[in-house]
């Protein structure tokens, strides 16, 4: 099966044009939705199936910054980046205490407006962290080996960031009811 | 089993011969169709004018059947044998149901479908479960786009196109679509009733950008946000709650009238007349500020204030759920370029004021609420049956509620989340537990939450013929695969092996494959049909309908796809199929259509492969 990149037609790198992605994305459904087979035979509606199901999953993957960057490491280095790893940073290590911490503070305060500014911190948070990945990517080149487990390391934290917002989002949940 | 009726029985269609194709709004008060003519489309009206269906069902002593304005009659005469708001019991399970006041204990029973029972109704000496009953207003509704369309006795619709809430869950869409099946009807897809408001308002036409659709019908809410771009509507995210909707404001202001008026809040009568009465208020109060009401021995004035104070809670909950969806949507209000307003409830002054200062713009209520998405429904299946160029329009939809298994200890894994573009499919991989072990369970859940009772349970899958191995072995890839009606199908396969396992479903709330065949096979006994027959059109139809496809298959780009070999093998099997397809023998077609599919199958996946090839070089001509 192809991997995400070849399906969409791309070269497999970090950066991509998310208005070129969608387009592609529309194009291609455009030809093989079921819906475009909905009085085709058995044999269509059901290739048309799986063939949107594979584009779907694919796009999915290459629009979430996480699943790229380790569709990506899987391709160029044959690492398995869904596996866990371990963080040994330690001012990394700090911030994630502290980060929960906050989490759990304003979440007992029932403080709306301070869990809606946090969300966007970790928000910026979260795009310095991509800039900082898509930077390992592009160094790799002629004299460089991909640093691949630096990479492991810098999507754990952005994970990590993720993971945060959606607990800050779970916390507006419970205090909205 | 499929019922695919797409042309007269025993004719071939003709490649651009105009097919008739209908939309239907199964809603919870009322249900309507739709169909597209000349070019319009537009809702059928019975032979009195109306084109609202009560979604309401009379079941006679003398087992006749009443469905719409004559069953609403029987509501307070006999209301113990009348069934209104169905659809609040499709796919649900009696413990769900019984804190509905539509429904009286005496009323609701075991159906005896599904594994935890989904409920059903007590007329006289029979229980009808809510898919039958569901059925009967499906059947209604097609005879009157067959006389409305003019269609001759033995013609019948090609397909349907019927739309469920949003947040239907899977058992939900299953049993819509199971009432479909009942009713003899072709389901082409089912499309959800925000996405169907869309494609009615047109939005494609110079209406590019995010919109929101906010669709507050008799029982259920929706919200979905929709991104239009080039034709293709594209769900970004879906929400609401299938147990909200405009029967609570009246719910809430009968409640209020029967402590008015002092009376039993028990007596199922008294309280009958409040919700009536209720509705009337609550009608009455969109055009005048303050009315009188008589309400058995109470008299007085109800203030639009007063009602508004009881439906505030209500509507606060709706605003809830729409700033939980925009956010699944990665937006904020402010992106929203325009809200469309869906459903008789949002008729309500103080819905319209409160969605519009949610928003911060004017509400779209340009069609009617109530026509909206039997509109948007048949404009679709106009083009799903083929009757429209293929790249005009296109829906893109998600998955509205995680799908997940059970785990130790009660736990839910999240298999999908809730918002993947559909159709979509995700494989687990699984292991033996003990030695020899050939079998395994699988239980289903669809919901947000993390332990498996707060969740939806939706089947358990067992698998049977694992081989047997030692413990830690075996590896099961479990593949959970979401159509795009989105409906869950499950397939399990030994990779060491390449063994697959044998899945039996039992489903929490639905009817299995068989119980479907039994339950039509006796309606169409206690119809006095002739059942062979029926099969045989049922089979000579699918047969053309492969027929035609293939050829056109063939033509398209056959020759450029395939060796003469393969070609030809194809093309005999096609053959082969049209001469027995004119023969009598149900079996021999059967077996001739799945020789053509099975030939026919590579075939088919090369010219997806091809249509991806031409797509994505189309879109690098497009960057230029």
């Amino acid at each position: 099966m192809k991997n995400p990149f070849e399906l969409f037609g791309l070269e497999p790198n970090f950066l991509l044009d998310e208005q070129e992605l969608s387009q592609k994305l529309r194009n291609m459904l455009q030809s093989v939705h079921p819906d475009r087979f909905a009085s085709g035979s058995d044999q269509e509606q059901l290739a048309a199936m799986q063939k949107t199901t594979q584009i779907n999953d694919a796009y999915g993957v290459l629009k979430s910054p996480v699943r790229r960057a380790q569709a990506l490491l899987q391709l160029k280095a044959g690492l398995d980046g869904s596996k866990e790893v371990t963080v040994k940073d330690p001012v990394f290590l700090m911030q994630q205490l502290e980060l929960r911490e906050e989490l759990e503070t304003l979440s007992a305060k029932k403080d709306m407006g301070g869990l809606m500014d946090f969300a966007e911190t970790i928000e910026s948070m979260e795009d310095a962290q991509i800039a900082s990945i898509n930077e390992l990517f592009q160094q790799e080149g002629e004299n460089q080996l991909l640093e691949s487990d630096k990479i492991l390391t810098e999507i754990y934290k952005l994970q990590f960031l993720r993971k945060t917002l959606m607990d800050i989002e779970a916390a507006e949940e419970k205090i909205l009811g | 089993m499929a019922l695919l009726q797409i042309a007269e029985p025993g004719q071939s269609t003709k490649p651009h011969e105009h097919r008739y194709a209908a939309g239907i709004d199964l809603g919870t008060t009322n249900s309507l169709i739709a169909t597209v003519r000349s070019g319009v489309a537009e809702t059928l009206p019975d032979l009195e004018g109306n084109h609202l269906l009560p979604s309401i069902v009379h079941y006679a002593k003398d087992g006749t059947v009443s469905v719409g304005h004559s069953a609403k009659i029987f509501q307070c005469s006999d209301s113990e044998n009348t069934i209104s708001s169905v659809k609040r019991l499709m796919g649900r399970g009696l413990a769900d149901v019984q804190a509905i006041k539509a429904f009286t204990a005496n009323q609701l029973t075991a159906s005896g479908i599904g594994e935890k029972g989904m409920p059903a109704i007590q007329v006289f000496d029979q229980i009808k479960n809510p898919i039958e009953i569901s059925g009967e207003i499906l059947k209604v509704l097609a005879q009157r786009a067959e006389s409305a369309l003019g269609l001759q006795k033995d013609e019948q619709l090609g397909g349907v196109v019927i739309t469920v809430p949003a947040y239907f869950d899977d058992a939900q869409r299953q049993a819509t679509k199971d009432a479909a099946q009942l009713a003899g009807l072709n389901v082409l897809r089912l499309i959800n009733e925000p996405t169907a408001a869309a494609v009615a308002y047109g939005l494609d036409t110079g209406n590019e950008g995010i919109h929101a659709i906010y669709d507050l019908g008799g029982g259920t809410f929706d919200i979905s946000i929709l991104r239009l771009e080039k034709g293709v509507y594209e769900v970004l995210s879906t929400g609401g709650d299938s147990a909200l909707g405009g029967d609570d404001f009246d719910r809430a202001i009968a409640t209020h009238l029967v402590e008015l008026a002092e009376v039993d809040s028990d007596d199922r009568q008294a309280y009958q007349m409040a919700m009536l009465k209720a509705r009337e208020v609550k009608e009455a109060l969109t055009d005048h500020e303050s009315i009188d009401v008589h309400f058995m021995n109470w008299n007085g004035q109800i203030a639009r204030e007063l009602i508004n104070e009881l439906m505030t809670p209500i509507i606060d909950k709706t605003l809830l759920a729409c700033r939980r969806t925009i956010k699944d949507a990665g937006l904020k209000p402010a992106d929203i370029k325009e809200i469309v307003m869906v459903g008789g409830s949002t008729r309500v002054p103080l819905v319209q004021e409160k969605v519009g200062q949610y928003f911060k713009q004017e509400p779209m209520t340009s069609i009617d609420p109530d026509k909206v998405v039997a509109i948007g429904a048949a404009i679709q299946a106009d083009i799903l049956i083929g009757n429209k160029s293929n790249d005009q329009l296109l829906l893109l939809d998600v998955l509205p509620l995680s799908l997940g298994v059970e785990t130790m200890g009660g736990l839910v894994e999240k298999i999908i989340p809730r918002n993947t573009p559909i159709p979509i499919a995700r494989a687990q991989e699984f292991t033996t537990f003990k030695d020899g072990q050939t079998a395994m369970a699988i239980h289903v859940v669809q919901g947000e939450r993390e332990l498996v009772d707060d969740c939806r349970s939706l089947a358990r899958f067992e698998l049977r013929g694992i081989p047997p191995m030692v413990a830690g072995a075996a590896r099961i890839k479990v593949t959970y695969q979401v159509d795009a009606d989105g409906l869950l199908n499950v397939f399990a396969e030994e990779t060491t092996s390449g063994v697959q396992a044998e899945i039996q479903v039992k489903p929490s709330y639905g009817l299995t494959d068989s119980q479907v065949t039994e339950m039509l096979k006796s309606s169409i006994e206690k119809a006095k049909e002739d059942m062979q027959l029926r099969m045989l059109r049922e089979e000579q139809v699918e047969a053309s309908r492969v027929i035609e496809a293939v050829r056109a298959a063939l033509d398209d780009n056959g020759k450029l796809l395939l060796s003469q070999d393969e070609y030809e093998a194809i093309e005999s099997s096609v053959i082969q199929l049209e001469i027995i397809a004119q023969g009598t023998d149900i079996e021999a077609i059967k077996e001739a259509i799945k020789i053509v599919d099975t030939n026919s199958k590579e075939f088919a996946s090369k010219r997806m492969d091809a249509s991806i090839a031409k797509a994505l070089v189309g879109s690098e001509i497009d960057d230029i």
